[in-house]
């Protein structure tokens, strides 16, 4: 009699085990939610994540949006609408004490190639692949990745970094301490603004393009290509220029470095019928320029 | 005429004498202004100090220590010894050649009001933007109280750079106060002046929504 009703007790606890663990189990297991918006024409996708994760964006010959949000707890929730043309999704967070694993989410978009994105998060990398529209993406820690993007490009972040491989259009970025690298593009008009992260253009500069780039106190380098057509100027406070294409460079045809007079550290040249105009400049860092077809000792 | 030449005439013929072409540069060029507007300061500075400066007694003697290195002042001969005399009696016979004395005394102008623009002085910004730096720094004290407990990879990262741009303004300020017609770093702490109001923004509002 004793034993059974032990039995029964140790039965009925592990059945309490059981059920209560596969109750956590359930929490902590990830979910996936996909809707579809079909949409006409060029869409607008809107997107703010406060979780932490990642965003990934292709483009598909479909007139529709879709969205695949993948998250490890229940802990965020997703809202998505749709208005017209226009789609919205707007994570939040449920518990204000949730740990930063448990706010693990990714979010997968499929969008049509003419798509207008702005795209907002906190943390976690922000891909984009073949997207054609105006875009704005903000981002404090996480970086952004861009493939074969055109339209007017606007990425702002705190720490995060910006690889864009071959961008086309027009491309405005502005950090505090994340880098740019920009990487065979076909951009008529660059303006990369970094206080302590580092610039890298690598690519050709398309002429009558304007290409701005300053870091306050990274690396600026600059390496264009033998078709290129350019007027350079580069200029630093306190930092060096780092001149590794003198030779290719018609100094200061203009004569502008007399008239500014000996406050002025850096350099003025061209390249080509000086069709472009290319600005370089940082604070303390250095200025590298470097032409592309040309080998260099390695830095 | 270009600024190198007003440079050149400035050296030759002073501030006093310049020339027409001279002027009519200076009419149309900031930069030959600002530093005509420099070397004006410099030299009302010198105007201002005491007509007889009284050296410190260690200058003099690092000075005849170094005339006698050079052999521009010899050791005294057995008549001279004789008759014993100060050192200051013969640096004051040296003193007596009115040409080293007129450069020696323009030296210690001349150091003496590098000494005066080198002591530490208000960065030389616009009231509008002194007021702003210093709502930035109070919103800086709210946002910092707020964060305390603040532990996530976003707060940290924030945290990081606004520490950067607080270095890299320190870093522009210093820079500026030892020239302050570079517009350059002028931009340049313009801008991180700029991205800390937006830093500052984001952390508050992060800082309401989390808390």
């Amino acid at each position: 009699m004793c034993t059974r009703s032990m039995g029964r007790s140790v039965t009925l606890v592990l059945g309490t085990a059981v059920a209560l663990g596969s109750s956590g189990f359930a929490e902590a297991a990830s979910q996936r939610i996909e809707k579809h918006f079909p949409v006409n024409g060029r869409p607008v996708v809107v997107i703010q994540n406060v979780a932490n994760g990642r965003i990934e964006v292709k483009s598909s010959k479909n007139p529709e949006v879709v969205v695949v949000a993948n998250e490890t707890s229940s802990k965020v929730d997703f809202a998505m609408e749709q208005a017209g043309d226009r789609v919205d999704v707007t994570a939040s967070i449920l518990d204000a004490s949730a740990q930063p694993l448990d706010l693990e989410t990714s979010l997968q978009l499929t969008v049509p190639e003419e798509t207008e994105l702005q795209l907002k998060t906190e943390n976690g990398l922000i891909y984009v692949e073949q997207v054609m529209g105006d875009m704005t993406l903000e981002s404090i820690a996480g970086d952004i990745h861009l493939k074969e993007v055109s339209g007017y490009i606007i990425v702002k972040t705190t720490g995060g970094s910006l690889v864009c491989t071959q961008c086309a259009g027009k491309l405005d970025f502005n950090s505090v301490g994340g880098g740019a690298q920009i990487l065979q593009p076909a951009l008529t008009n660059v303006n990369l603004r970094t206080t302590t992260g580092n610039i890298l253009f690598d690519g050709d500069f398309i002429r009558t393009g304007l290409y701005s780039m300053k870091s306050g106190k990274g690396l600026v380098e600059v390496r264009f290509s033998g078709n290129d057509s350019f007027d350079l100027k580069a200029q630093t406070a306190t930092g060096t220029v780092d001149n590794q294409a003198a030779a290719f460079l018609k100094p200061d045809s203009h004569g502008t470095v007399g008239r500014l007079g000996s406050r002025f550290k850096g350099l003025f040249g061209t390249f080509g019928a000086g069709l472009a105009k290319v600005e370089l400049s940082t604070y303390s860092g250095t200025i590298r320029i470097l032409r592309r077809d040309v080998a260099y000792p390695s830095h | 005429m270009q600024c190198r030449d007003i440079e050149e005439v400035l050296e030759q013929d002073g501030l006093a004498l310049l020339p027409e072409s001279a002027r009519a540069h200076l009419a149309r060029c900031p930069h030959c202004q600002d530093y005509i507007a420099d070397l004006e300061t410099i030299v009302s500075a010198a105007h201002e100090l005491p007509a007889e400066v009284e050296p410190p007694a260690g200058l003099w003697m690092a000075l005849r220590a170094q005339l006698e290195r050079e052999g521009i002042i010899k050791e005294p001969t057995a008549d001279a010894k004789e008759k014993p005399a100060s050192w200051w009696d013969g640096f004051g016979s040296f003193f007596r050649s009115r040409a080293m004395a007129t450069v020696t005394v323009g030296a210690l102008i001349a150091a003496a009001a590098i000494v005066e623009l080198r002591q530490p002085r208000e960065l030389p910004l616009p009231p509008e933007v002194v007021a702003t730096v210093k709502q930035l720094n109070e919103q800086e004290i709210d946002v910092r109280n707020m964060h305390l407990a603040g532990t996530s990879p976003v707060d940290d990262a924030l945290e990081q750079n606004l520490k950067e741009i607080d270095d890299f303004i320190a870093d522009c300020e210093r820079h500026l106060q030892g020239a302050p017609q570079d517009d350059l770093a002028r931009e340049y702490l313009y801008s991180a002046y700029q991205q800390k109001a937006e830093l500052l923004a984001a952390m508050l509002d992060r800082g309401r929504s989390v808390n």
